[in-house]
């Protein structure tokens, strides 16, 4: 094959800055498949692929009791999670340009809501507040930046029309707050859904939402039951807009507070007794922090943490993140179309839309869970569950975008009209949301070694098993410091690309 | 002859913009649509290029380039019906030597020659013109329409891309406000006016005071 | 059909919204860790606090809990108070709760055993020494804080093999319980496997377990394991002489149908001490610090 790198004169073929941060990425990726572990360990995955399609197609919706209950306590740890969040992102976007208060933002939601869910769950144990406050705290994080970049983009003709003396609050309420209105409420009921999912996903630890009967019925094998449960979720978040009223709003706030179930009360004497006692490091609980003796046995213990559990946590983590990451982009460019009419008819739409619906309205945590009965342990149920979500979800928003592109009345059709007049004029776009999802991606697998993948929350969840708290502390702040770093990073190279900034829907 | 339309009224869906027009086009004809600005040029034009959309390159007044990709790749889409998939996967990855070799004369031509590996989007309006002016000669064929071609492109250029049109191809109809340069190089005139044609004739023997009449309507047309 | 559901739906959700708030305060709650299929351990637990509730004359509830530590957890910060541990669950609940204490276990379970077990695939046969081959295979354990699916399967292992599993086997996972270990193994999707062997003959007699494609390799020598630890704190808020109650309800379970559920023949009296060895194990091995 000849290039025309060798042609005489001016003008060579050059590849953007897109296109090579992108070649770089895909490098990068099968340099990590060398180091991954994406065996099928199971002998026989089909029987058992076979014994869930029949029971999706079999749906049985009777026979758990407690199905109903667990679709309403779902929906109101959702419900109060969000509006807490909702509520104190709002105030928190007050003090958005406060240092402080901008990190502690990033770290909250740069863990997990599983993981908060394990903290909470030694400090107040299976009670409500434990589920609530794992969806409330990362959501507020993340509602407080996503608010305050909203009320940011105020126009400032409109500030500056308002008389001289007019108080920063009566400005807020006046002005800025009614400008952002419509984008914070589309903003916080995408917010609802993505809690849906989260409230889901915590009875997988206990809490009883939807997840804690669907991992019983996936691990007994009644995949009838399972189905069962994951249609009732996906109606419920497909018909979210017909029942989440602005009028009805309030009536579920009163309500939902009242349905969250649960048993037992707090104590505050446990609450105490893990943030005085449990996370503090081992060697140094109840030592003598003038004694040199206690902080040489704190340094041995540090190593011990960061070179046995915290760096190889650190290595599965990004690997598996990159993988999954191209694995995404990979399966984003094949599912845009589905959805787009520069590609499919109405029918064949019709079809791509519950597909990419179904693929993103599962949490990825279900998936890999599904995948893992499967194919047994390895990488690979995370990497194709990664994959199939974000892609979905991507997918759906460039099949949308797609479908703004005006073409020439003569353009190409098919495979070349996708080749060199869509996806081109979408690579940005394209580009963006991906290293947007990056941060969430790695947020995912970091919680998936609870599944048993060896990523860092397989240490994690090591240290629980041994009720070590000041371990599970430790590397739940390497966790969060990992993301941090990875969340700067995105956000330089789309600087660097001066790929667009602000994309709310595909933030999780 | 190529096409011939008679009696047809043409518009969009908000109403009519051309009423009973009857217009032939023969094989060699290089024909110029004068007018004012919404006298139906572009209607007109539209309405020829969706009955002969398979003979027809075009270069429509907004050229429609990707702006990520290079000028190359821009014009050599104008040939994406003429080869594999493959093949053009091929070259949107690695440009092919043969495929060059073919663009690179045309584009030193029309004064691009040191653009081809840039990205179309970061061209000028006029630049990116004569790149969609390229790629309909890339495409081939013997028709071309041109909805104000050399619109964006300054006068001492706009006569070599004429040039290089008028070379390229055996029929040529062009939407162009300029009427100077419609009666150098068109050998018939089609004037619009008040969504009708209210002229069609050979240039030769016309001035531009001939075509006065078709602006008496608020001359903010810069002729 | 929908109408069905939605009168469900409704009559669910008039249910939650008065049974919101439960376990008044006098309630004794008690919880066991998830070592087998769910399913069961609801039926089995579900019958024992109906049996307590009558033998002690207050409320009692079972809560089930998802893993291992949540059931150390719940024990430690006092939303159970009486929790079916393990031997390894039960060193370390009684490590955190000054005062708690074990006061019974079953008759089998001083003299607990694990089971390796294999895929026919991998040729191994039972055997009396250690089966040294299962060098460089697929291993599981149970879940991570159990003693007869993680703890003594690691000390032996470690034992004959000076060194780590992960250092072993080719792959080393976590089941998360026995049902599951003997599934995996079976399935292929690990070649061995170590499991507890009351469960492994409770699932060859119902039949879940082909002797084609699954055998016991090798089993440990016995170790103390499961048994019921209360806190010590019972008394005073329950009444004197509370712990004893429930000691002799439990000692006092006679009935073929509650006992087959654990299984176990009967309980019998139980002190920290004999679980001392545990203890050591897993010190050796840093479970605990």
């Amino acid at each position: 094959m000849k290039t025309i790198a060798d042609a005489a004169g001016v003008g060579r073929p050059r590849y953007s800055a897109a296109v090579r941060v992108s070649t770089l990425f895909v490098a990068i990726a099968v340099f990590c498949l060398a180091f991954a572990d994406i065996a099928i360990t199971t002998l026989d995955p089909w029987s058992e692929m076979q014994r869930m399609l029949l029971g999706v197609v079999t749906p049985d919706f009777f026979a758990v009791e407690a199905i109903g209950t667990a679709v309403v306590q779902t929906i109101s740890f959702a419900l109060v999670g969000v509006a807490l969040a909702a509520f104190f992102g709002i105030i928190l976007a007050q003090f958005f340009h406060i240092g402080p208060v901008r990190w502690a933002c990033a770290i909250a939601r740069s863990i997990h809501e599983l993981f908060w869910a394990l903290i909470f769950l030694q400090m107040f144990g299976l009670s409500p507040l434990t589920g609530v406050l794992a969806i409330a705290i990362p959501y507020a994080g993340i509602c407080a930046k996503v608010y305050a970049e909203t009320l940011d983009e105020t126009p400032a003709a409109a500030l500056n029309a308002l008389p001289a003396g007019v108080s920063t609050i009566s400005a807020f309420f006046f002005v800025r707050l009614p400008d952002a209105w419509a984008h914070i409420k589309n903003y916080t009921l995408y917010r609802f859904e993505c809690g849906l999912r989260s409230s889901a996903v915590l009875g997988f630890v206990g809490l009883p939402t939807l997840g804690y009967y669907l991992q019983t019925a996936f691990s007994e094998g009644n995949y009838s039951e399972a189905a069962a449960q994951l249609i009732m979720f996906y109606v419920i978040i497909a018909s979210l807009r017909l029942w989440m009223k602005p009028k009805l709003v309030g009536l579920y706030l009163l309500v939902a507070p009242f349905l969250l179930g649960g048993a037992s009360q707090i104590r505050w004497d446990n609450v105490v007794r893990f943030v005085t006692e449990d996370i503090v490091p081992a060697p140094l609980r109840n030592a003598d922090l003038l004694d040199p003796q206690a902080w040489s046995a704190f340094g041995d213990w540090l190593m011990m943490m960061l070179g046995d559990q915290a760096l190889p946590g650190i290595v599965a983590t990004v690997v598996l993140t990159q993988i999954a990451l191209v694995a995404t982009a990979f399966l984003t460019l094949a599912f845009f179309p589905l959805i787009s009419t520069k590609f499919f008819g109405r029918f064949g739409r019709g079809v791509g839309h519950l597909f990419l619906v179904v693929m993103r309205s599962t949490p990825e945590f279900i998936l890999v869970y599904i995948f893992l009965q499967l194919w047994g342990p390895s990488m690979l149920p995370a990497i194709v569950a990664l994959a199939l979500h974000n892609g979905a979800i991507i997918g759906h928003l460039l099949g949308r975008y797609s479908d703004e592109i005006r073409l020439r009345p003569d353009s190409a059709s098919g495979f070349n009209l996708y080749a060199f007049e869509v996806v081109p004029r979408m690579y940005g776009q394209f580009l963006a949301y991906l290293f947007y999802r990056w941060e969430i991606i790695m947020r995912e697998t970091a919680i998936l070694g609870v599944l048993g993948i060896a990523t860092l929350g397989f240490y994690i969840d090591s240290a629980l098993a041994d009720i070590r708290l000041d371990r599970v502390m430790l590397l739940l702040l390497v966790t969060a410091l990992l993301n941090l770093g990875i969340d700067s990073l995105s956000r330089r190279i789309r600087a660097g690309l001066r790929l667009s900034t602000r994309i709310d829907s595909c933030r999780d | 002859m190529l096409l011939q339309l008679v009696n047809q009224d043409f518009g969009y869906d908000r109403g009519l913009v051309l009423r009973d027009i009857s217009i032939s086009i023969h094989a060699g004809d290089r024909i110029a649509l004068v007018g004012e600005s919404g006298a139906g040029k572009s209607t007109l034009l539209t309405a020829i290029q969706a009955r002969l959309l398979e003979q027809a390159a075009l270069v429509p007044q907004n050229p429609g380039l990707v702006g990520t990709l290079s000028v190359f790749h821009n014009i050599y889409m104008g040939r994406l019906n003429r080869h594999s998939t493959w093949y053009n996967l091929l070259n949107l990855a690695w440009p092919q030597r043969r495929e060059i070799d073919a663009i690179r004369p045309l584009v030193e031509r029309i004064g691009l020659g040191e653009k081809l590996f840039e990205r179309a989007g970061e061209l000028s309006g006029g630049q990116q013109q004569r790149v969609g002016v390229c790629r309909a000669i890339h495409q081939g064929g013997d028709l071309v329409l041109g909805d104000e071609p050399v619109s964006a492109v300054d006068s001492h250029q706009a006569r070599t891309v004429l040039d290089v049109l008028h070379e390229h191809f055996e029929t040529v109809v062009l939407a162009m406000h300029d009427v100077d340069l419609a009666l150098s190089y068109a050998t018939r005139i089609v004037g619009l006016q008040n969504g009708g044609i209210a002229l069609d004739s050979p240039s030769a023997g016309l001035t531009a005071a001939d075509l006065d009449f078709l602006y008496k309507r608020g001359d903010e047309d810069h002729r | 059909m929908m109408t069905r559901i939605l009168r469900r739906l409704t009559t669910l959700l008039a249910a939650a919204l008065v049974a919101a708030p439960v376990v008044a305060a006098d309630t004794f709650v008690f919880t066991a860790i998830p070592d087998q299929d769910e399913a069961r351990l609801m039926e089995r637990f579900s019958k024992v606090a109906t049996y307590l509730s009558d033998q002690l004359g207050i409320e009692v509830k079972y809560v089930p809990v998802k893993s291992y530590a949540a059931a150390v957890t719940a024990f430690r910060n006092d939303q159970v108070q009486l929790a079916w541990f393990g031997g390894l669950s039960g060193v370390r609940a009684r490590l955190l709760v000054d005062g708690s204490e074990a006061i019974a276990q079953g008759v089998e379970d001083p003299n607990f055993q694990t089971y390796f077990i294999a895929h026919s695939s991998t040729g191994l046969k039972e055997s009396k020494d250690f089966p040294k081959e299962i060098a460089g295979m697929t291993f599981t354990f149970g879940s991570k804080g159990s003693t007869s699916g993680r703890l003594m399967p690691e000390y032996h292992i470690r034992e004959q093999f000076g060194k780590k599993p992960d250092e072993v086997f080719s792959k080393v996972g976590f089941s998360g319980n026995h049902s599951k270990t003997v599934a995996l193994v079976q399935s292929g999707a690990y070649q061995v496997g170590a499991t507890n062997f009351k469960v492994w003959k409770r699932e060859l007699a119902e039949g879940k377990i082909d002797p084609s494609k699954l055998s016991i390799i090798w089993k440990t020598p016995g170790y103390p394991d499961y048994q019921w630890t209360i806190r010590g704190d019972v008394d005073a808020r329950f009444g004197a002489g509370f712990k004893d109650k429930v000691q002799a309800a439990l000692l006092d379970m006679k009935d073929p149908d509650l006992l087959a559920s654990f299984p176990r023949k009967g309980f019998i009296a139980a002190t920290n001490s004999d679980f001392q060895p545990i203890l050591d194990t897993a010190r050796e091995l840093k479970l605990v610090d």
